[in-house]
């Protein structure tokens, strides 16, 4: 079975990543913050992260930015969901690395289409 | 601006702020008893669309999905059996009342057949006499006296036989037409029966499995339905945390407001600016609560609807069907038995008929070898009148008598020629009616049913199929009724979640409210105040901590002055843009 890691500050946000995910077939694992999410991506194996981009600790960038460095994680997808819609935002994201910008609240048929796309 | 509404300002605000925080402890509160119950809600409704994905299954087979047209052909079948037997039936009464008929026309035949014997008899006895005058003389006539008793006594038996037979044949004739008078008409009654009754279950089959057949492209609404109205409740879920932040901005730009609208630094700077700028922020404050407020009732209405659309499938007529069918399936496996009887009960009045028939057939057997017997007796008596009288012609006048005694054998062999006349009149109708007997009898006989036994074997075999697959849709009806019933529990916890967002109106309302006082006084202390709002400063003072672009849109409206009505545009939810 594939495994996203969902990383927020926001447990609903969190929840309705994971009921979306199981539902379509994923082990989904969550992470309350960006320094939570490089700990558990150090920690595990995981074929897609979904993360937010305004947390406490660290934020969606930097957690990015870390998760590349980590081994095996150069090429895992990385998508970005938060509420922010700015070009400069999702500029910043796409340059730290991210594979694509999701904005909340995110549709969760095309979020299953998206995943399965990109763990193929 | 006057001092006391600037104190006024201050304490509304701080109370503006204390309502808000309480709504974002009881929006954390409800939101989090809310994903619990959801979350258990979904798995129970994924229980109960397994369920009905089951039946639907079941309904698919293709088993069962042959059954409405080996029940329709089952229906013409029953009805061509049961229209030949109708048809039948009206022309066995009249062929067996035409059988006595000719019963009496062949006790007549042998009645006159009999005479002639006698007749004959006596012409023989004559003879005898004639020889024994003529003496030596007459003795060529001895053949003749011998020639006429012979025949006499073959024709007596002959017709004693025919007799015989004509008797049983009209006592059993007579048996089956009272047998026949009385229950043709009970068959006929019963055959209307099973046609108008087979012709109802078939409707009513008809109509149920109509529904049955409704049921997958039904259930593929609800699951769509639900799917949706699930998909839409993610989005809810996810639209509280841009709620909370939303809420979190507003009392953020309260900090604002308040340093524009402090009594010191206003008359410090005398800026009517500063004013306007806490004028502005009142009315964006007032237009994002109002958008907060529109959203946590999309929520609500969302829930609402989900919860509304799990239970619909619950009290789907797809629960009902297997009952139903089952119902249906019984009275049609009834009507199979009714036919079934029927045909057996045809199948007797096929053997009645058929010993009927095998009666004539010996009696036609009978007549026609009379016949040919009484051929060869004509061609005989004529060969003897011929003879006796060249014999006579040879002996003179002594013969006279001989003479009278040819002239009575050739009046016997007139006499006999019409009755073989008659005979063979009578043989040609017996053949007749045999044919009309045979085709009734093969009309109610088994092998011309095979249409019907074949439909019959088929709809068997689909109805077993259809029961198993209704009395599945029973069990899975039953175990959605169970689950269901765990979901109303559910459902209340979900109740009392949106009951709790539902306060928060009201908390809404009465900050919107402090607010809109707020800006009215400040209205009434400087009229202008609108007129001095610089837009660009605006925007920059209160929306940099603004994380969407709705809470964009909103600040917007409310310095134009109009109502961002928006919010129900995110509801669908956004999709994923790839880099």
């Amino acid at each position: 079975m594939k495994r996203v890691l969902t990383v927020d500050d926001s447990a609903s946000v969190r929840q309705m990543v994971c009921f979306t995910l199981q539902k379509a077939g994923y082990e989904v694992a969550e992470a309350v913050d960006g320094k939570d999410g490089i700990a558990k991506a150090g920690n595990g194996k995981f074929d897609l992260i979904i993360t937010d981009l305004n947390m406490p600790n660290v934020d969606g960038i930097q957690l990015i930015t870390a998760v590349r460095k980590l081994p095996g994680y150069a090429f895992v997808p990385i998508l970005m969901l938060s509420t922010e819609s700015q070009a400069e935002k999702k500029d910043a994201g796409r340059k730290a690395g991210a594979t694509g910008w999701i904005v909340k609240p995110f549709n969760a048929e095309q979020l299953v289409a998206v995943v399965q796309r990109l763990v193929k | 601006m006057s001092s006391t509404t600037n104190t006024i300002a201050s304490g509304g605000l701080e109370s503006a702020r204390r309502d808000l925080q309480w709504l974002l402890r009881t929006m954390e509160e409800a939101i989090a008893a809310l994903v619990t119950s959801f979350g258990e809600l979904t798995k129970d409704t994924d229980s109960i669309l397994g369920l009905a994905s089951a039946i639907v299954g079941c309904v698919e087979d293709e088993s069962v999905n042959a059954v409405l047209p080996n029940v329709q052909a089952l229906g013409a079948a029953a009805k061509r059996f049961v229209t030949e037997r109708l048809q039948s039936t009206t022309g066995i009464l009249s062929t067996v009342t035409a059988e006595t008929e000719l019963l009496s026309q062949l006790s007549q035949v042998t009645e006159s057949q009999a005479s002639i014997a006698l007749k004959i008899k006596i012409l023989n006895v004559h003879t005898k006499i004639e020889v024994a005058h003529l003496g030596t003389v007459g003795a060529g006539f001895d053949y003749l006296a011998r020639e006429l008793a012979d025949f006499s006594r073959a024709l007596t038996l002959s017709t004693d036989e025919l007799t015989r037979h004509t008797n049983q044949h009209r006592s059993a004739n007579e048996k089956t037409q009272s047998v026949l008078s009385v229950e043709l008409p009970h068959l006929r009654e019963q055959l209307a029966a099973v046609e108008f009754s087979l012709m109802g279950a078939l409707d009513v089959l008809d109509s149920g499995l109509t529904r049955l057949f409704q049921a997958p492209a039904q259930f593929k609404r609800s699951a769509e339905e639900i799917a949706a109205q699930i998909a839409g409740v993610v989005v809810a879920v996810q639209g509280h945390d841009i709620t909370r932040q939303q809420l979190e901005h507003v009392q953020q730009a309260f900090d604002v407001i308040t340093s524009k609208l402090d009594s010191k630094q206003a008359l410090t700077t005398g800026s009517d600016s500063e004013v306007a700028s806490g004028h502005a922020g009142l009315s964006i404050q007032i237009s994002q609560l109002s958008a907060i407020r529109e959203t946590i009732t999309e929520w609500a209405s969302q829930i609402q609807s989900c919860v509304g659309s799990i239970f619909r499938i619950s009290a789907s007529e797809l629960v009902g069907v297997g009952p139903l069918v089952l119902e249906q399936e019984e009275s049609m496996s009834a009507q199979l038995f009714n036919i079934d009887s029927l045909e057996r009960e045809c199948k007797s009045y096929g053997e009645k008929l058929r010993s009927t028939l095998n009666g004539i057939s010996n009696l036609s057997e009978l007549v026609k070898e009379h016949i040919q017997k009484s051929e060869s007796a004509r061609n005989r008596l004529r060969l003897l009148t011929f003879n006796s009288v060249v014999e006579a012609s040879h002996l003179g006048e002594k013969a006279d008598a001989i003479c009278v005694i040819a002239d009575g054998i050739a009046e016997v062999s007139v006499e006999w020629s019409k009755i073989s006349e008659h005979s063979g009149a009578a043989l040609q109708e017996i053949l007749s009616l045999s044919d009309r007997i045979n085709g009734v009898i093969k009309t109610f006989s088994r092998a011309s049913n095979e249409d019907l036994q074949k439909a019959q074997d088929k709809t068997s075999t689909g109805l077993k199929n259809l029961r198993s697959a209704a009395s599945f849709a029973v069990m899975q009806g039953k175990r959605i009724e169970t689950v269901t019933d765990a979901m109303w529990t559910k459902s209340k916890e979900i109740e009392r979640s949106s009951q709790m967002l539902n306060t928060c109106f009201d908390r809404i309302d009465s900050v919107v409210s402090v607010l809109e006082s707020m800006k009215l006084d400040l209205e009434t202390d400087d009229a202008g105040v609108r007129q001095r709002y610089d837009e660009a400063e605006i925007e920059r003072l209160y929306s940099a901590s603004y994380t969407t672009q709705a809470e964009r849109e909103v600040l917007r409206s409310a310095l134009s002055g109009t109502v961002f009505s928006g919010m129900s545009q995110y509801a669908t939810g956004n999709s994923v843009e790839l880099f």
